[in-house]
Parts: structure tokens; C-alpha cells; sequence
């Protein structure tokens, strides 16, 4: 029974930091048709400036704000410098750049930083743990969760309530039908990168205080892993997102929970097994759209 | 009458093959005109430069001034509009938020959005419904009604009777007259040259890309030239 609840805590809370960062994935691939491989680095970038924030002995809370925002602003500042040139081209132009922008962040957070992980001292209000039932679960976890699915509801108000919200849902279909409703698309892409960017800087936060540490390439296993998400959930699928999400949470936990020891090197490519056979009975992800083939 | 749209000129180029030449056309306020021509005349890219939407040479006025080379969404805010050709509504999306994404201003909006629902029942019947799963004449409804929630002086329209049964052109028809008869001015592109003739105040009649043909919807009727090439009449 508690080994059932830690797994579904376990779950609740990687699978939501998986969400949010497939949603910023899916976000930007809905208006632009790009699947944005620099997201993981708006990640790191929150991380280094809630690790900044608190070497300058701004209050804790003020330090996660100036995170996020970071990561928001960011997101909006690579979108006017790189992608923005380059938007008519073709989707692998697109794709190229962005591999170009992450590298280049990397690059930048090796030489000017640390190539090596800086520790970063969580106040220790976060550390302890509380017990529910027999289960022990962290702190962090629990914010981890609580902040996941808040950040998901206000994000699901937004894309039910606001005239943007719809469009960004709209634009995967149709961004021509969206101009003769009078959006100008700069500024709907505008909007989706800083949806994305803030995204980014809460999975970020939540990361790197889970860890304990922020290093230069910290965002490249969990975008991997949020890409593969988008990729189960269905491009462009919003909803498909958050759902795989935690799907790929539950499938990630379960085998580190219940595979032998012997088969643990195994587990990554376990994972990957599974989200192959998701994709082979479900070829558009399991909320995607069925897309003609051109042959 | 004023002349709410004049375009002279208007030339559209795809990559070297003119989809447009040298076309002109005007529409008064109040009028319904008719754009015939065969597939491949140039018609929904006449329509398509005059939104901005596509690039073009010429010129384009709407009420006196030149909105040539202005971007698709700012044209749109001065009062000119589309109903896209295959109506182009966004499936997923409810029948409301199809509507309401089309609200520019919200304040004089409410009321244009009661006056929509009394006028077609099925706005206010299947509102929750995702607009998706409405039959084409449905959606035809659906996509002029989110058109005039821009409040419009001027609709474009591309092809309302496309993949309709009869009776459902019929219906959007009834639409069409009932809004020109509140003074909203309409040009309308139509392969059903009968019926948008019978429909239209003036027509003009479009050829691989140039105006071939225009007048009173009653003299392009009974043009045995329009009798000959549209409605495949004997000589």
C-alpha cells in the first residue's frame, strides 16, 4: 500500500514537471510547427538565476519569481533573435536553429559560468518531508505537485477563456483563418514563447530544487523526455501533452520502481520499448490528429 | 451610393504563372456583386489580394482609401472581411469560441452576437458543440455568422454553395438576402452562376485571370456569352 502511494506521488510529481515542459513544447509547435530543441535551456537559464538570486540575498519567493520571469523573457527574446528570421523557411531550418540556440546557450553557460554543476542552497524549509500514512513524501514533491497542477488549471483556463488562448489552439490548424479574425501572428508567436518561456522557468525552479544543483546541461534529458511526451500525446495536442506527461511519468517510475536489478542498465531502453509500442498501435500519438500521408 | 471598394489594376503573380491581370472591380455600399468565372479564373485570388492575404500589384481602396500592401488583420479591422472558401472554421474549437475569436471589440460585440443567435437558431443550439462535427451547411452558416462578428460594412465571400446540397444553398441564400437587406454590402465569388445571379445586383464575369465581362446581374443573364460558357447552354 505505501509502496502504491510513493509510486503515485512519484508519478504525480515527475509527471507533472513533464507536462508543463511538453506543454511549452506543444504551445510553441502549435503556431510555429517547430518543436523547439533550446527549451531545455530556458530551463537551465531559470535555474541560474534562481541560483543567482539567492547568492544575492534577494528573498527566496522573489528569486523563484525572478526565475520564471527569466525564463518567459528569454523564450520571447529567442523567438524575435532567432526564430523570427528564419519563420518562412522550412520546418528543418526552423528545427536547425534551434539546435543551434541551445548549443549555443550551453556553450555560453560552460564558459561564462561552470562547465561543472553549481550547488544551489534551497532554503531548508524545503528539505524535510511529511508523512502520509506510512509514506514519506518530500517537500519539494509536494510543492513540485501542488505548483504542476496549479500552473496546468491556470493554463487551462486560459486556453478555454481567452480570445489568445483559443487562437493558440486555433493556429495548429489554420494561421491564415486566424489573420481574417484580425491576430497578427508576431504577435500570437509572441505570446505562445512566453507561455512556453514561463513553462520552462517553473519546470525549471521546481528542477533544480529537487536537485539541489544547476549545471549546463541540466534541460537536455528532461526536453528529451518532454519531447518524447508531445510525440506520445499527439503534436500540436494540448491535452495530449499533459497526458503524456504523466503517462510517460508512470511507465519512467514503474520501471524504476518493480525492474529487477539486474535489468536497471535496461531502463531507459525499456521506456523507449513502451512509448514504441504506444506510437505503433497509436501512429499520431494517442490525441493526435490522423494526417494524410503525402506520397 | 458611395463606393465602398475599388480596385484597378489588380495584378497577382505565383512565381511566374499571373493568376491575376489587370483586373478591376467596385463595389457600392449596399450592393451585392457577383465574381464568376470557371476553376482557375483567378477569382479566389482576387479575393485573397484584396484581404492582403497574398501579395499583388495595383491598386485597392476601401472607402476612399488605399489599403494596398496593408497586412491581412489590420484590413480586416477597417471593416472588410472573408468567408474562406470551404467555410475554414476551426473544428476543435466550439461553434462560442469560433464566434467569439472573431470579436474584435468587445463592448459592441454582445449585441451583434444576440442578433446573430435570434437570426440562426443553431448558433444558440449547439454553442458547446465543437464546430467539427456540424453538417457543411451548417458550417456555411457558422462561418458568415463569424465573419460578421468583425461587424463588417463589406463580406467577401468565396464560393458559399460549394459541396452544398440544394436545399442547403437555399438556406444560405435566405442568409445572404436577409443581410443585404440590412445594408451589408457583399462580393461574392460563385461557380452557381444562376443562382448568384439571381442573387447579385451587378456581376462581373472572370477568365484565365482577366475581367472579361461586367453589367447588371440581369444583363450577364441574359449574355448568351455567360449562357455559353457557364451554363453550357446550345448556341
Amino acid at each position: 500500500m505505501d509502496a502504491i502511494l510513493t509510486y503515485i506521488v512519484n508519478v504525480v510529481s515527475l509527471g507533472g514537471t513533464y507536462a508543463l515542459l511538453a506543454l511549452g513544447l506543444a504551445v510553441v509547435f502549435s503556431v510555429l510547427g517547430l518543436i523547439n530543441f533550446a527549451h531545455g535551456e530556458l530551463m537551465t537559464l531559470a535555474g541560474y538565476a534562481l541560483l543567482a538570486g539567492i547568492l544575492l540575498g534577494v528573498p527566496f519567493w522573489a528569486a523563484v519569481l525572478a526565475a520564471v520571469l527569466v525564463g518567459g523573457v528569454a523564450a520571447v527574446i529567442m523567438e524575435t533573435t532567432a526564430f523570427r528570421p528564419v519563420r518562412n523557411a522550412n520546418p528543418a531550418t526552423l528545427l536547425m536553429t534551434s539546435f543551434a540556440v541551445a548549443m549555443l546557450l550551453q556553450v555560453i553557460f560552460q564558459n561564462f559560468i561552470s562547465a561543472r554543476g553549481q550547488a544551489v542552497p534551497v532554503p531548508s524549509l524545503f528539505t524535510g518531508s511529511i508523512a502520509i500514512g506510512n509514506a514519506q513524501v518530500s517537500i519539494i514533491q509536494a510543492i513540485s505537485i501542488v505548483v504542476s497542477l496549479l500552473s496546468l488549471i491556470a493554463l487551462k483556463v486560459f486556453f478555454d477563456r481567452s480570445r489568445s488562448g483559443w487562437a493558440i489552439r486555433a493556429a495548429a490548424d489554420d494561421f491564415e483563418t486566424l489573420r481574417l479574425m484580425g491576430f497578427r501572428a508576431s504577435r500570437l508567436i509572441a505570446i505562445a514563447f512566453l507561455i512556453s518561456g514561463l513553462l520552462a522557468g517553473i519546470a525549471g525552479v521546481l528542477w533544480v530544487m529537487q536537485r539541489g544543483s544547476v549545471d549546463p546541461l541540466m534541460g537536455l534529458k528532461p526536453v528529451l523526455a518532454a519531447f518524447v511526451v508531445v510525440v506520445i500525446g499527439g503534436l500540436g495536442s494540448i491535452s495530449g501533452a499533459v497526458l503524456g506527461g504523466y503517462l510517460l511519468a508512470a511507465i519512467e517510475i514503474a520501471l524504476q520502481t518493480w525492474l529487477p536489478e539486474g535489468l536497471a542498465p535496461y531502463r531507459d531502453s525499456l521506456t523507449f520499448v513502451l512509448v514504441i509500442a504506444v506510437l505503433s498501435l497509436f501512429p499520431n500519438g494517442l490525441f493526435g490528429k490522423r494526417v494524410a500521408e503525402k506520397v | 451610393m458611395s463606393t465602398l471598394l475599388d480596385v484597378t489594376g489588380l495584378s497577382v503573380n505565383y512565381g511566374g504563372v499571373q493568376a491575376v491581370h489587370d483586373s478591376s472591380i467596385r463595389v457600392e455600399e449596399g450592393e451585392a456583386v457577383a465574381l464568376l468565372g470557371p476553376n482557375g479564373a483567378g477569382k479566389s485570388s482576387t479575393l485573397r489580394a484584396i484581404l492582403g492575404l497574398i501579395k499583388s500589384t495595383g491598386q485597392v481602396n476601401f472607402r476612399s482609401t488605399s489599403i494596398s500592401g496593408v497586412a491581412c488583420e489590420r484590413i480586416v479591422s477597417q471593416g472588410l472581411t472573408l468567408v474562406p472558401e470551404g467555410r475554414r472554421l476551426f473544428p476543435q474549437l466550439t461553434i462560442h469560441e469560433n464566434l467569439m475569436l472573431a470579436a474584435r471589440h468587445r463592448k459592441a460585440i454582445q449585441s451583434t452576437y444576440e442578433a446573430l443567435l435570434a437570426r440562426l437558431p443553431i448558433l444558440a443550439e449547439r454553442r458547446d458543440q465543437p464546430a467539427g462535427t456540424l453538417s457543411g451547411g451548417e458550417q456555411q452558416q457558422v462561418a458568415i455568422a463569424r465573419a460578421l462578428m468583425s461587424q463588417p460594412d463589406l463580406l467577401l465571400i468565396d464560393e458559399p454553395s460549394l459541396g452544398l446540397a440544394p436545399t442547403l444553398v437555399d438556406r444560405v441564400y435566405e442568409l445572404l438576402a436577409d443581410l443585404k437587406a440590412d445594408g451589408l454590402s457583399m462580393l461574392i465569388v460563385e461557380q452557381e452562376v444562376i443562382r448568384v445571379l439571381n442573387f447579385a445586383d451587378r456581376a462581373y464575369a472572370m477568365a484565365n485571370g482577366t475581367i472579361v465581362m461586367s453589367g447588371s446581374a440581369a444583363e450577364l443573364r441574359n449574355s448568351d456569352d455567360v449562357k455559353h460558357f457557364y451554363l453550357g447552354a446550345e448556341e
